[in-house]
């Protein structure tokens, strides 16, 4: 399998003293289903964001696709950018517009910016959106306008808005972090999915363990700005948990234990 | 509740004096909002004791008054002008009102959108912020004065003037609707590789539409009632040079009672119409 991302030594400082990441080396394989988890504050959001370039790093190289990100200028970042897809934990739709014209919003990145300004879609992305949407079961949605939609649906949205990019990577900021059991599980299995079926690496920052379980090839533990744990999911035990949430996580390790029993 | 309790709650409760428990325990802010308002109270009523009247009847004067409001209001006339006349007078000064918003708006699109802290940087941001609070602080007539010295009183003068001032005011309603905006919005599209116009248009500007139309409605009613006084005053033309005729050239309480309905029946259509566009615009 060919490497896609490959993070080298990367540190993240925020203001003076504010460490944010302190030597984070990691890499993901094409097609990868990788969670990271992590307890707040950790610095999984910076991390995910500094894949994209949202948030510059203080030191260190991240590899993408056999480029070099810190290397890159303004214009072949957006480029790089069209290539990774993000879904995030509120949605980050435009509230007042249609299902599809939230869809078209993922091809911005590769539209001259008047075209963009204008909304000039060509026939191709229109289908191609209404064909995400009709995969994602919202066939129905597609002239609604987004706030009226419920909060699983908006995350659909989220999803079709990122894959209509045609990512080689999607970046899931905490994706099920405001939904209900049901449409968090729904949610999961279109992202698991969506890796399997397309080919598509995945990086799922999530908050509840046994969901990371379940669903990762590989799962990353991050505890004060450091990895503390980078291997497959059968690997984890009891004491890597309480590695990277600290001695008080006993509730999540009688699940653990629970879910191991099964 | 036992006797332990009660003594717990007592030391953290708060009384009065005839031991009643107190819900605002006493602070510098309650204070001061007393004394400003006790020093209020008192400055009012001196200031009515000690008011002036010179040599004339306060009851007198306030019959003439009531007097003059009634042949205003309940015989209005028109002496000096016809009534299509006054209708084209009230349009050109629709018209003055119409244009200066619609200059204000364009200036306080992009400069809105330039000082919105969410989407340009802090240094640009303060110094239109900066200078928009210069220009706001200086009242529109006299930056229609200002401009009279060059451009001599008229309507050259009160268009310029009056954008100006709608200018400043737009830009600084425009820009705090622009940070009113979800970051995660911008966030979302930024991650995926749109530009920044792209973002402003496709998002932005639909996300605060409503607020835009509301803060420039609200700016056209000002303009117009700002238009009224500027034919009066500057020289510009409209209805308001004709008020400023029947008032101090003809004295004619008739005309003026007309033309006072002239402009509310425009001020209340304005009004209804802005009400219509926006629950146009919120619905879908």
């Amino acid at each position: 399998m060919t490497t896609l991302l490959n993070v080298q030594h990367v540190s993240k400082q925020y203001g003076h003293d504010t460490l944010a990441l302190s030597d984070v080396s990691f890499s993901v394989n094409e097609g990868e289903f990788v969670s990271v988890i992590g307890p707040s504050g950790a610095g999984k959001s910076t991390l995910l964001r500094c894949i994209n370039q949202m948030v510059d790093t203080t030191d260190g190289e991240i590899h993408f696709d056999n480029a070099i990100l810190q290397q890159m200028n303004k214009r072949e970042l957006r480029g790089l950018r069209t290539n990774i897809g993000m879904i995030f934990q509120h949605y980050n739709l435009v509230e007042r517009l249609t299902v599809i014209e939230n869809v078209l919003h993922g091809r911005l990145g590769y539209k001259s910016t008047v075209a963009g300004m204008l909304g000039l879609y060509k026939e191709e992305e229109k289908e191609r959106g209404i064909e995400l949407l009709e995969m994602l079961g919202l066939r129905e949605q597609i002239y609604k306008r987004c706030d009226q939609l419920s909060g699983g649906q908006k995350q659909r949205v989220g999803i079709a808005r990122a894959l209509i990019q045609e990512p080689k990577m999607l970046l899931c900021d905490e994706p099920i972090a405001s939904l209900d059991p049901n449409a968090s599980k729904r949610i999961m299995d279109h992202l698991k999915s969506i890796s399997r079926s397309m080919g598509i690496t995945a990086l799922v920052n999530l908050h509840q363990v046994d969901v990371a379980l379940s669903y990762s090839d590989r799962i990353i533990g991050v505890s004060g700005g450091k990895i503390v744990f980078d291997g497959s999911p059968k690997e984890v035990t009891q004491e890597i948990i309480q590695s990277i949430y600290g001695s008080e996580a006993n509730d999540l390790m009688v699940k653990l234990g629970g879910q191991n029993a099964i | 509740m036992d006797a332990k309790s009660i003594q717990q709650s007592s030391t953290i409760l708060r009384h009065s004096k005839s031991n009643r428990i107190k819900i605002k325990p006493f602070s510098k802010s309650t204070f001061v909002l007393r004394i400003t308002l006790a020093i209020m109270a008192i400055l009012t009523v001196l200031s009515f004791a000690t008011i002036n009247f010179q040599t004339i009847d306060f009851w007198a004067g306030l019959v003439d008054t009531v007097t003059n409001f009634q042949t205003m209001f309940t015989t209005p006339q028109l002496n000096h002008f016809s009534f299509w006349e006054g209708f084209y007078a009230v349009l050109i000064t629709m018209g003055l009102a119409f244009l200066t918003t619609l200059f204000g708006a364009a200036l306080g699109l992009l400069f809105g959108l330039l000082s919105a802290e969410n989407l340009s940087n802090k240094r640009v941001s303060n110094v239109i912020k900066g200078s928009v609070a210069f220009i706001r602080a200086v009242p529109t007539v006299l930056w229609v004065l200002i401009f009279a010295v060059a451009a001599g009183l008229g309507s050259v003068a009160a268009v310029i003037g009056m954008t100006f001032h709608s200018a400043g005011y737009l830009i600084k309603a425009y820009s705090e609707s622009f940070e009113e905006l979800d970051e995660g919005v911008i966030e979302a599209l930024r991650a995926s590789g749109a530009s920044w116009w792209q973002i402003v248009v496709q998002a932005v500007i639909p996300s605060s539409l409503s607020y835009l139309v509301s803060w420039t409605f609200m700016r056209f009613e000002i303009n117009f009632s700002v238009a009224v006084a500027m034919g009066a005053a500057a020289g510009a033309g409209g209805i308001g040079y004709n008020m400023f005729m029947a008032s101090s050239f003809y004295f004619d309480l008739n005309e003026i009672g007309a033309i006072t309905y002239y402009i509310l029946t425009f001020a209340v259509l304005l009004e209804v119409i802005a009400i219509r566009f926006k629950t146009n615009i919120s619905g879908h």
